[in-house]
């Protein structure tokens, strides 16, 4: 499990009873809520408002004549494909992997990982990875667990930092996503400039 | 203003914001102005207040969004919605009737809902085979408010204290790990953590301890 920080050790002795008590409450309520979300960077940039628009309702009307032309375009297709689809067994969470192993690539070749998939809990899906042998990156750079859908990087599932190859790392990720059978994931450190999604590191065991 | 291509493309995916921001003759924001001020400042449409107010909230409204759909797609959607429905409203809050981030969770999570309804929640991909933990409205909701605060919370932080508060809670490592790895004496490391927690605490108190 998640290897839980240690109150005494993160405050010390040199506190006062009363400090001490509104201390740990502040340490309960981090542990209780989680890490918050890592942000794209278009979140990051508040949203520009200096661009006169089209009225929304002739937008909408727009791209609900489109959509209804779409639909029934295509609706014969769907039927098809929703069928096929349930045929083979198009409901992904009974194959879920509840316990994935990786292993490190040649550019982490110590590297060993699990990864754990809970149950969903308030629309994320908590997971745990334990790690190992990965090396200490440079100040202020991650590594970054990746959901691999269709065999390529989809989508970030949190990023972490180790102390050195030596140091295992076990932390609770979630993944704000629905998953889809095949689904895998990957953890990649970071690409020459920065580019996101960079190198893999870990990447599953294969049967 | 200027407009370059992020501009147009990030103001295209927000609804209705057919308001132009003006820029602002007002004396200059203090970095410590609060919640209440800033956004009696959005309500005169000034753009430098909005960036400020979103820079305080865009983590925590990113937070409540994914917890509410379970869909990081539609979550950013909601975030920039909310952040819409802030710059609209903001003129309508009255501080005498409660506080800035009471005001703010109420319409982030009013537009959050709508989105909800809008597209309903994403297919939930839970494990059949296990037992459901999952709380109930009451529970849920007193959660996502907790979180909502004590995220937002976190962004009053100095930035040096943020970093081992976070190597701690959720980097898995040590204190004398953290010292290691950002090259400091762990006694600074033990400072920065204690007062990191004390600011959080202050900032927290009343509300949540």
């Amino acid at each position: 499990m998640t290897r839980e920080p240690n109150f005494d050790e993160l405050v010390g002795a040199e506190t006062s009873d009363a400090e001490r008590e509104r201390l740990r409450r502040a340490h309960e309520l981090l542990l209780q809520v989680g890490p918050p979300p890592e942000l794209t960077p278009q979140l990051r940039k508040a949203p520009g408002f200096g661009v006169t628009h089209l009225p929304r309702r002739r937008v909408v009307k727009r791209r609900a004549l489109l959509l209804l032309a779409a639909t029934l375009s295509v609706a014969a297709v769907f039927a098809a494909g929703y069928t096929v689809a349930n045929q083979r067994g198009g409901s992904t969470s009974s194959t879920l992997p509840r316990l994935l192993a990786l292993k490190g690539t040649a550019a982490a070749p110590h590297a060993r990982a699990t990864l754990e998939v809970w149950r969903s809990r308030s629309g994320n899906l908590p997971m745990t990875l334990s790690v190992v042998g990965l090396p200490k990156l440079p100040a202020h750079t991650y590594y970054e667990v990746y959901l691999i859908r269709n065999g390529r990087p989809w989508g970030a599932c949190g990023t972490f930092r180790v102390a050195g190859g030596a140091h295992a790392v076990t932390l609770t990720l979630n993944a704000p996503y629905s998953l889809r059978k095949g689904d895998s994931w990957v953890v990649t450190r970071p690409g020459a400039g920065g580019v996101e999604p960079g190198k893999t590191v870990l990447r599953p065991v294969t049967a | 203003m200027r407009k370059n291509r992020d501009d147009m493309e990030l103001a295209l995916d927000v609804p209705q914001p057919r308001l132009r921001a003006v820029p602002s003759e007002a004396a200059p924001l203090p970095l410590d102005a609060s919640d209440a001020e800033l956004l009696a400042r959005v309500g005169e449409r000034d753009r430098a207040a909005f960036e400020m107010l979103h820079g305080r909230y865009v983590r925590p409204v990113f937070s409540l969004a994914l917890r509410r759909l379970g869909d990081r797609g539609h979550a950013e959607d909601a975030v920039q919605e909310a952040f819409a429905a802030i710059w609209r409203s903001a003129s309508t809050y009255r501080p005498e009737r409660g506080a800035a981030g009471g005001w703010l969770y109420t319409v982030a999570r009013n537009a959050i809902v709508d989105r909800l309804r809008r597209n309903g929640p994403a297919a939930d991909a839970e494990l059949p085979e296990l037992a459901s933990a999952e709380p109930g409205p009451a529970q849920h909701a007193e959660e996502s408010y907790t979180a909502w605060r004590v995220h937002r919370a976190l962004e009053e932080l100095q930035p040096r204290e943020r970093e081992v508060i976070e190597l701690a809670y959720w980097s898995g490592m040590s204190q004398s790990e953290a010292a290691e790895y950002l090259g400091l004496p762990l006694g600074t490391v033990k400072t920065r953590t204690r007062s990191g927690l004390a600011r959080l605490a202050t900032v927290l108190e009343g509300e949540l301890l």
